[in-house]
């Protein structure tokens, strides 16, 4: 195997701390010691509940914000700049760029999302002065928040390939909420009457990215034991829906002339 | 080979490769997300919440785009209600909170008050068993709503046929009656009879029949003419037991059926239920429908 993907994704990582992008994390710990100063003061009996549901969908919004935002220009800023053509004379195959982008943006996400996890962690402790057992429910929440960008990475660069940052922003976005939103579309097909609909309805939610499949916040903030088969059976689905988008991105990116 | 032939090859054989494989994964993918939804049902189903409860501060996040918010709210309580209705549930804890959003947000979404106030009036599991918080959903209609007459209809049917407060039903009906566009003559004979006798089968006939003619959608014009054909079919086995009894006064005994009582001179003609059954005579002279009828007697014998 080539090791051109690793030297992209280290590059990728790189130009991402140069562009100051973990400059987020000030913001993050800010708030966190914010609420977690706070919540004592004004809430009674649900401290934790607070700063765990606050500290993961943060991690969350801070996560998706990037993934996109960094994600749409991951091709396009390289065809920009021009650098992609020096790039691709180098003995590196189109597909082997496209994986190292998407490892390195999601190694810059997921050294954001540890950094976050340790400040959620230090005002869990703050606020309650101890760790429960309970608490690795927590970890498997972020472990699902970062299945959730790596798809959203994914999805990003994929329309990156073809199309304007801008637009680029706007079809991840639409994808995104429309995965949220997937367990209505599922309802449509279980409760219409007309079977037309019903079957466009269940294609439609097979077909989408289900991003539903990642929220465990309320979950894991109320204690709850997530099983370990939803914790591998969620990895299988990123897995194989990451391969699809970025199959679908290799064979679009491979399409395109360069010149 | 060229290196052109060898880029135009690559392409090919990347494309291909996209071709084939996609299908093949997207059928893998939705194989785990099938499993997957097994497995999250009991995680999901626990943490059914409604987090902000507050119509007015939602109305604030929402920016100006409350109306469309509305629709999603209204969306999500029918989604609520059609499944809780699914699993037979006899809890619907946020029905009324996720209606009082939605009205909060579009106070003109005329139809979330109207079907909303079927779904909180329903006895469990066809609806949530609260008549109360369905009469305040429609108050709050009527007040964002004073040109749509159907809402004090709802109201009065509401008092009448769930709360039997008939003089409450009354006066609902007869507010009806003086919007312009409501039938003003029919609201006020409504509102008199259930002042009057509002335990009578034929005021209750009269309300069905009226929701029967003026409602659009489908299942309530079925469930209205259910109710409207019960009623056809109680009165006439109240006349029939009133001849029954005649019967025995003049013979000193019951009949055996219905043709005793029409050789008996008592009733006339073929005597059927609005399904088209005979009408039959049981034990001690007492009249009922055929057993292989349709007609839903009992729905009116419920309690509210």
């Amino acid at each position: 195997m080539s090791t051109m993907p690793a030297a992209v994704a280290v590059n990728t990582f790189r130009e991402a701390v140069r562009d100051r992008v973990l400059y987020n994390l000030i913001f993050f710990a800010l708030m966190m010691i914010g609420a977690a100063i706070l919540v004592g003061q004004i809430s009674i009996g649900v401290e934790r509940l607070v700063i765990v549901n606050l500290g993961l969908s943060a991690i969350s919004i801070f996560g998706i914000i990037m993934a996109i935002f960094i994600g749409v220009g991951l091709v396009y800023k390289e065809m920009e700049k021009r650098t992609l053509y020096s790039l691709l004379a180098k003995p590196i195959r189109r597909w082997e760029f496209l994986v190292g982008k998407f490892a390195g943006l999601l190694l810059t996400l997921v050294v954001n999302t540890a950094l976050m996890t340790l400040g959620l962690a230090a005002a869990l402790f703050y606020v309650s002065r101890s760790f429960e057992r309970s608490d690795v429910g927590i970890l498997t929440a972020v472990y699902f928040i970062l299945l959730e960008l790596a798809l959203i990475t994914a999805l990003a660069l994929f329309f990156s390939c073809f199309s304007s940052p801008m637009l680029s922003t706007l079809y991840t976005l639409g994808i995104y909420v429309a995965g949220v939103f997937a367990p209505d579309i599922k309802g449509v097909s279980e409760y219409s009457q007309s079977p037309a609909l019903a079957s466009l309805a269940r294609f439609v939610y097979y077909l989408l990215p289900n991003f539903h499949n990642f929220n465990v916040i309320a979950a894991a903030a109320h204690g709850e034991t997530i099983p370990f088969a939803l914790v591998w059976h969620n990895t299988l689905y990123a897995a194989l829906y990451v391969i699809v988008i970025l199959l679908a991105a290799s064979a679009v990116f491979s399409g395109r002339n360069l010149k | 080979m060229s290196t052109h032939t060898l880029k135009i090859t690559s392409q090919v054989r990347a494309v291909a490769l996209a071709l084939v494989a996609i299908p093949i994964l997207f059928v893998a993918i939705a194989a785990v997300q099938a499993r997957i939804d097994a497995l999250s049902g009991s995680v999901t189903q626990q943490k059914e919440e409604l987090l902000l409860r507050s119509g007015p501060m939602l109305e604030k996040l929402s920016l100006g785009y409350g109306p469309l918010l509305a629709d999603i709210y209204w969306t999500r309580a029918v989604q609520y209600f059609g499944n809780h209705m699914e699993r037979r549930s006899h809890s619907f804890e946020l029905l009324a909170p996720l209606l009082d959003i939605a009205t909060t947000l579009d106070p003109k979404l005329v139809i979330a008050y109207r079907f909303g106030a079927v779904f909180l009036a329903e006895r469990p599991p066809g609806g949530a068993g609260r008549p109360d918080f369905a009469v305040d959903l429609v108050k709050k209609g009527i007040a964002s709503n004073r040109d749509v007459w159907q809402l004090n209809y709802d109201l009065g049917l509401l008092y009448y046929m769930r709360l039997k407060d008939y003089r409450k039903a009354s006066e609902a009906f007869l507010d009806g009656s003086k919007n312009p566009a409501a039938p003003a003559e029919l609201m006020k004979i409504m509102a008199a009879r259930v002042a009057e006798n509002g335990e009578s089968l034929e005021t209750s006939r009269l309300v069905w029949a009226e929701l029967y003619n003026s409602t659009k959608d489908e299942s309530v014009r079925q469930r209205a003419l259910f109710h409207v054909q019960a009623l056809d079919a109680q009165m006439a086995l109240k006349k029939l037991n009133d001849n029954s009894e005649e019967y025995w006064k003049k013979f000193g005994r019951f009949p055996t059926s219905i043709q005793e009582l029409r050789d008996a001179g008592l009733v006339q003609g073929d005597l059927k239920d609005p399904a088209g059954y005979p009408y039959v005579m049981g034990p001690n002279g007492v009249p009922q429908l055929d057993p292989h009828s349709p007609v839903p007697v009992e729905l009116n014998q419920q309690k509210p």
